[in-house]
């Protein structure tokens, strides 16, 4: 499993703080339309299900279809990439068994079914997760009751909670922290704010905030651009305040 | 012939049972002169509902076979399907479905929105069908016409809008306020054939007034028109029909008409909604498929002179010979004409085409695109499509579930025997979910389909209508064996006890197949046996997979490696060899170290999302694995991977757990290995089963 987390996106957390996002704590990925946020996040949902931990996918614009397949793709480029195909199988039935997906359609996403949905997999079938998945939350249009719902479902729930955020390369709004649109409003209530950005030789991710740690080391881990798993010689020490 | 086809409409009729579908067709038959009395569903008069043709239906006071009809109203020609309501028949709803062009949704006004309208709706959605509501019933005690379009709003998503108000509610209906014309409608004569118009009564103006508010203010979403004429205080009936017909045919408001068709209120007024608030037609997109293109999809005209397909939605079975119900989508129909069936390429001569009025029927010498006629005596299975010969065309295909429970069947005697064999025969061309076929092993006739009431109704068919008494044995799950590992053989097939002796030997391995299915590799060498033999230990190692030595099932999966062997030149035969696979088989196999594999079902249930909790814990009871859970409004949609085995009997704990509210479907998805414990109780069932077969 260490080979693992040793290509997986998630990676870029070894150099923070604490090394984790942590339960009761939300962590988000932004990034511009097309550069891979789904796949980043389906890898951090890779990270997290290969360790037998319990993952629930949320999808607010994706039927459950389209996301399943999205992670049997994912998952068998996965074990190609680091020769494991003999393995395919156990893969995948480990992301079969740890995985739920919850889709909300046609507006249908409100804290409080996420709540009572997330109540009828702890009572009806036990199914505790370890980590939540949040795809496809518009953060325009989200009032920023629904982001303190997620922050209490995180600590209600003692889990942790991953989104991704559209940016627009037209609007360059940053905050004096140096967090950009669109949670620069928002950042107070995220531990973890990573960056998807896709540049000449690669994609990097990048740390842009990391728990309470006023000193930000300028992390980033390159990712292959058509796995996104992280490739070798990654980091670009530097640091920033 | 375009005018023609402007006043045409190919309508269904689909609602929850007994929400008065079949009482509402009566009635319209009635109207529109078709039929000049009116019998009802388990009337008095014994003579049961027009479309209520089948000696069962009209007894049961269900419909369970379409029965098409048409009839003609103010100019417009309408083509009717009454559909079944029982949730076991959907494949006669979706059939209907697929050839129309638009259709009533009916609604009970006391029972308002329940779970097979919401069946039905989904299926309306699925195939993109305009509708028109009509809540029936309004004469009864509780109806509340007003409640049932909050449900139609809040349950099914529908722009709902009414297009009248009740006078009077329960006993004291009356009547219908039209909210286009604002006048009263009342409905007299013995039938309520004459149409009385007056003013508004007093009382309920206020109420009319703030009802058509509504009407418009919906309505003049589709029309600037109309929006302009609102502002400008002139608003006419045509620009309102104009609008409401925009949004109807766009499927984003749905027009709601009320009456009481047992009590002859409303009829007409719906039979005016159809033809301005459904489609004709050529405002319908078609689409078929081009076989010789790999199915690209191919834009059909409602044009008939261009080359003809036409798909066949139904078959029914009458004392005459075979009956195809066919919807013409291009070109026309002649009697006399040649038509392919894409399937099959074969040629057909059409011989009689009928227009169908439930049971009965006229000749008619062509149809033409848009319409739904029948033919006579032609050879085809349900969804077949008919071309000229010149288009491989395939209409896109009907969704058609696979049979999610099997039944043995035994007939009682030799007569009942054959009848069984007939009725068999016609079943599975009339209904694509209907299947049969005999079990090798015990001799038994399996029949299997959607549902246990959908088995018991063709049970019961055999009967009544081919006097062919069975009984029926306990529903059965597909079980499957499989190998795992790899196994090696030598064996020696030896019979020399006098005349002509056997001998064949057949030495190599078994091995699980990665492909899935039967593979046969001949490694032999040097002729150790001879090339004309292989076939014969071929056949006789697949003859043994139609039987695993663990439950009796066939077996899955299997490579079969043939290296070595020997004969004799006197006694080595076909037969020795076929002899010398199945031994070897014998030998083998459980050294294979084999497993019982059972079927599992990709199972979706829909329903309200309060349920969610309740379906969830039935789906981990069954030892489901709940893959996702989808809200889309107020519902839920469960996705799940359960066991065939443990579906049994979930139709009725669904059912129960949801008020009725929630529905499932359900098809096959893959094989997999049975929990050890079931597989050892599997087992002990098999034996106990052997040792009563050798004691008898």
């Amino acid at each position: 499993m260490k080979d693992l987390i040793s290509v997986s996106p998630l990676k870029i957390l070894e150099k923070s703080s604490r090394k984790e996002l942590g339960a009761g704590n939300l962590g988000v990925l932004i990034a511009r339309a097309g550069v891979g946020k789904t796949a980043c996040l389906i890898h951090i949902a890779f990270d997290k299900l290969f360790r037998q931990e319990k993952l629930v996918h949320i999808s607010l614009e994706e039927g459950p279809e389209k996301v399943t397949s999205y992670y049997n793709v994912m998952c068998s480029d996965f074990v190609r990439a680091l020769n494991l195909t003999d393995d395919y199988d156990e893969y995948r039935m480990l992301v079969e068994r740890n995985r739920m997906i919850l889709a909300y359609l046609n507006q249908s996403f409100e804290i409080e079914r996420l709540q009572a949905n997330l109540k009828n997999l702890a009572e009806s079938l036990d199914f505790r997760p370890d980590v939540l998945i949040v795809d496809g939350l518009d953060f325009e249009k989200a009032e920023r009751t629904i982001f303190e719902g997620l922050k209490q479902v995180a600590e209600e729930l003692e889990t942790e909670i991953w989104l991704s955020a559209l940016s627009h390369r037209h609007i360059t709004d940053v905050n004096e922290r140096g967090i950009p649109y669109p949670c620069q409003q928002l950042d107070d209530l995220f531990s973890l704010i990573l960056q998807l950005q896709p540049e000449t030789s690669g994609i990097f991710l990048r740390l842009l905030k990391d728990h309470d740690n006023p000193t930000i080391p300028d992390i980033s881990v390159r990712l292959d651009p058509s796995t996104f798993l992280a490739l070798d010689k990654p980091d670009l020490p530097k640091t920033r305040t | 012939m375009v005018d023609d086809i402007q006043k045409l409409r190919n309508i269904g009729i689909s609602a929850h049972i007994d929400s008065g579908k079949t009482t509402l067709t009566e009635r319209i038959l009635y109207y529109t002169k078709r039929i000049f009395a009116i019998h009802e569903v388990k009337g008095k008069d014994g003579v049961g509902a027009t479309m209520d043709s089948m000696e069962l239906e009209r007894e049961r006071g269900i419909t369970i076979a379409s029965a098409a009809t048409h009839c003609e109203w103010k100019g417009h020609r309408i083509n009717i399907i009454d559909t079944p309501g029982h949730v076991d028949f959907t494949i006669e709803v979706e059939r209907a479905l697929r050839v129309m062009d638009g259709a009533i949704l009916i609604l009970c006004a006391v029972g308002g929105v329940q779970s097979q309208s919401i069946t039905v709706d989904r299926q309306m959605n699925r195939y993109k069908v305009p509708r028109i509501a009509f809540i029936n019933k309004c004469d009864r005690s509780g109806a509340d016409p007003y409640r049932v379009v909050d449900q139609l709003r809040q349950k099914l998503n529908l722009n709902a809008v009414l297009m009248q108000i009740p006078i009077g509610l329960e006993s004291q209906f009356s009547g219908v306020v039209d909210l286009v014309s604002m006048n009263a409608a009342y409905f007299e004569g013995p039938n309520g054939e004459e149409i009385r118009r007056g003013e508004i009564p007093g009382e309920i103006l206020e109420e009319a007034k703030i009802k058509r508010e509504e009407l418009l203010d919906a309505a003049s979403m589709f029309s600037d028109e109309l929006m302009e004429a609102i502002f400008d205080e002139s608003v006419s009936e045509e620009l309102i029909y104009k609008a409401v017909r925009e949004g109807a045919l766009s499927r984003k408001l749905t027009p709601v008409f009320l009456g009481s068709a047992y009590k002859n209120i409303g009829i007409q007024l719906v039979l005016n909604g159809i033809n301005s608030y459904l489609p004709a037609p050529t405002e319908v997109e078609n689409i078929a498929l081009d076989q010789d293109h790999e199915e690209k999809e191919v834009l059909l005209e409602t044009n008939p002179e261009m080359p003809v397909v036409a798909l066949a939605f139904k078959l029914e079975v009458t004392p005459y010979g075979q009956l195809t119900y066919l919807r013409v989508y291009q070109g026309s129909i002649g009697k006399g004409d040649d038509l392919f069936i894409t399937r099959t390429n074969k040629k057909i001569k059409v011989g009689r085409l009928v227009r169908m009025h439930a049971d009965e029927m006229e000749d008619i010498s062509r149809a033409y695109a848009g319409d739904i006629v029948a033919l006579f005596g032609v050879e085809c299975y349900s969804g077949d499509t008919f071309t000229n010969g010149h288009l491989s065309y395939s209409m896109s295909s009907m969704f058609v579930p696979e049979p999610v429970i099997s039944l043995a069947i035994i007939p009682e005697d030799n007569k009942a025997q054959e009848n069984m064999s007939k009725a068999l025969n016609r079943f599975i061309r009339e209904d694509p979910t209907f299947k049969s076929y005999v079990d090798q092993e015990s001799g038994e006739t399996i029949i299997s389909g959607m549902g246990e009431l959908h088995l018991e109704v063709y049970v019961e068919r055999m009967k009544r209508d081919f006097d062919a008494e069975v009984v029926t044995g306990i529903p059965q799950v597909a079980y499957r064996e499989a190998i795992t590992q790899e196994a090696h053989f030598d064996y020696i097939h030896k019979k020399q006890t006098g005349g002509a002796g056997q001998y064949g030997r057949v030495a190599g391995f078994l091995k699980p197949s990665e492909k899935g299915g039967y593979e046969f590799i001949n490694r032999v060498k040097g002729g150790v046996i001879p090339t004309e033999f292989l076939p014969a230990v071929d056949k006789g190692f697949q003859s043994c997979l139609k039987k695993g030595l663990m439950i009796g099932f066939p077996i899955l999966g299997m490579k079969v490696t043939v290296n070595d062997g020997k004969s004799h030149s006197v006694d080595s035969s076909e037969m020795a060899f076929y002899q010398a696979a199945i031994g070897a088989f014998k030998q083998v196999y459980l050294k294979a170290k084999p497993v019982i594999l059972e079927p599992v079902m990709k199972v979706s249930i829909e329903g309200p999302s309060e349920f969610q909790g309740n379906v969830m814990a039935s789906i981990n009871q069954r030892r489901g694995l709940i893959t996702s859970s989808t809200e889309d409004g107020v519902f839920t949609t469960i996705e799940a991977e359960v066991p065939l085995a443990e579906m049994f009997g979930y139709a009725t704990t669904l059912r129960s757990l949801t008020q009725g509210k929630a529905e499932f479907t359900m098809e096959f998805v893959k094989y997999t290995k049975v929990p050890e414990s079931i597989a050892e109780e599997l087992k002990l069932r098999t034996r106990e089963k052997s040792k009563g077969e050798k004691r008898s």
